[in-house]
């Protein structure tokens, strides 16, 4: 056993603050909640924004296509809504839990997140693949002056050298995002084999 | 009441996580951050040396606090409940950090108000060489230090790390042994 005093110790720890300090967090604090605040009322208001457009749109143009159309946008709004405060929940749960579970589910979070990414980044070549097919066709059967400009080969060269070089940026990013991602696992796993080995070296 | 009385029962509210039974319910913001913003402070602190990013990480503990305090449910304290979120949010803060985190820094915060500069001296000193050793120790040994460091009882340890009571034992003793190799080996 040590003779570390620990009430000592955790009387150094807990000396009373700088009065400087503790007016430093409080501003810092005002600004969290206000800048939380104002994140809020930006969502509700985009969100209503949203649908009141989508609703305007379906009003003055009473059509079946523009219905279907503004139902299908208000239903992502409201699906990304949803996603957004489930994923939101989530994270906050974690954090309300011990360390263990909360290491497990950001580990667990983020293997999800590299392979959605992962495969995003392998779709990218068959979807370009496919989008210039279909954008081609599209041009040869409009038969108006898209379609006509896009048999010009020079239109051709720069249409397919701009959606190559879009692509290539996207990927890179998706790259990075992912090494990045994986970085952050491996120092997950790495804290939370600490823990495991606390456990196990307890057991007799 | 003298002004010293309410800040030591304030204080002692603090300390218990008294404030939230007291009015039955969740206290202001404004009163958490009065009551909880050092303790939040000083375990940022133990997880970031470097400035510029406790800031951030301090911003984002209590942004988190905000944003859970309508699902605290008095089970346990509510100064339990922030140092929950407090350590768990460093935690990932930490892992989002692609560097190591630096083991040198800038001297904590010197405390102007106190009468006699050469106590102040010393237990400023005292102080930082203790955040640093607090910071070298390994994650699960760091956490319950603080945590004791902080005042919370064994019992409170426990629930809040969930493991038994001679787990607790055990690691509280090997951090404790780890802090003072630390601790003689600055001094």
């Amino acid at each position: 056993m040590t003779d570390l005093d620990l009430e000592r110790l955790g009387d150094v720890w807990r000396q009373r603050p700088d009065p400087a300090e503790l007016e430093e967090l409080r501003r810092t604090a005002d600004a969290v909640r206000r800048r939380a605040r104002w994140a809020q009322v930006i969502d509700v208001v985009a969100a209503v924004t949203v649908a009141g457009v989508v609703l305007l749109l379906v009003l003055s143009n009473p059509r079946i296509d523009t219905i279907i159309v503004g139902a299908g946008a208000v239903l992502i709004l409201l699906v990304s809504q949803v996603r957004q405060r489930r994923v939101r929940r989530i994270e906050l749960k974690s954090l309300t839990g011990t360390t263990e579970e909360m290491l497990d589910q950001s580990i667990g979070r983020i293997r999800t997140t590299i392979r959605h990414n992962r495969f995003t980044l392998l779709a990218m070549c068959p979807g370009l693949i496919i989008g210039y097919l279909v954008a081609s066709a599209a041009g040869r059967s409009v038969g108006t002056v898209v379609g006509s400009l896009s048999n010009a080969p020079l239109f051709r060269a720069a249409w397919v050298g701009l959606a190559v070089t879009l692509v290539a940026a996207a990927a890179l990013a998706f790259v990075f995002r992912i090494r990045r991602l994986q970085r952050e696992l491996d120092r997950l796993t790495a804290m939370r084999g600490f823990y495991r080995d606390e456990r196990e070296s307890n057991d007799p | 009441m003298c002004e010293n009385d309410a800040e030591a029962i304030r204080a002692k509210e603090a300390a218990t996580g008294a404030s939230a039974s007291l009015n039955g319910g969740i206290p202001p913001f404004e009163r958490i951050v009065a009551d909880f913003g050092p303790l939040i402070s000083r375990i940022a602190m133990s997880y970031e040396a470097d400035p510029a990013l406790r800031e951030d990480l301090v911003q984002q503990i209590f942004l988190a606090v905000w944003q859970a305090l309508p699902s605290y449910r008095a089970e346990a304290s509510l100064k339990t409940f922030i140092a929950r979120i407090a350590q768990n949010r460093a935690i990932s803060f930490l892992a989002r950090q692609v560097r190591q985190p630096p083991t040198a820094e800038m001297p904590e915060l010197v405390e102007s108000d106190r009468p006699d500069p050469e106590q102040v001296a010393i237990h400023t000193n005292e102080r930082r060489v203790l955040l640093e050793a607090t910071r070298r120790l390994p994650l699960p040994q760091r956490e319950v230090i603080i945590l004791v460091l902080e005042g919370f009882d064994y019992a409170e340890i426990g629930e809040m790390l969930e493991i038994a009571p001679n787990a607790l034992a055990l690691r509280l003793s090997r951090a404790k042994a780890a802090l003072k190799k630390m601790l003689e080996g600055s001094s």
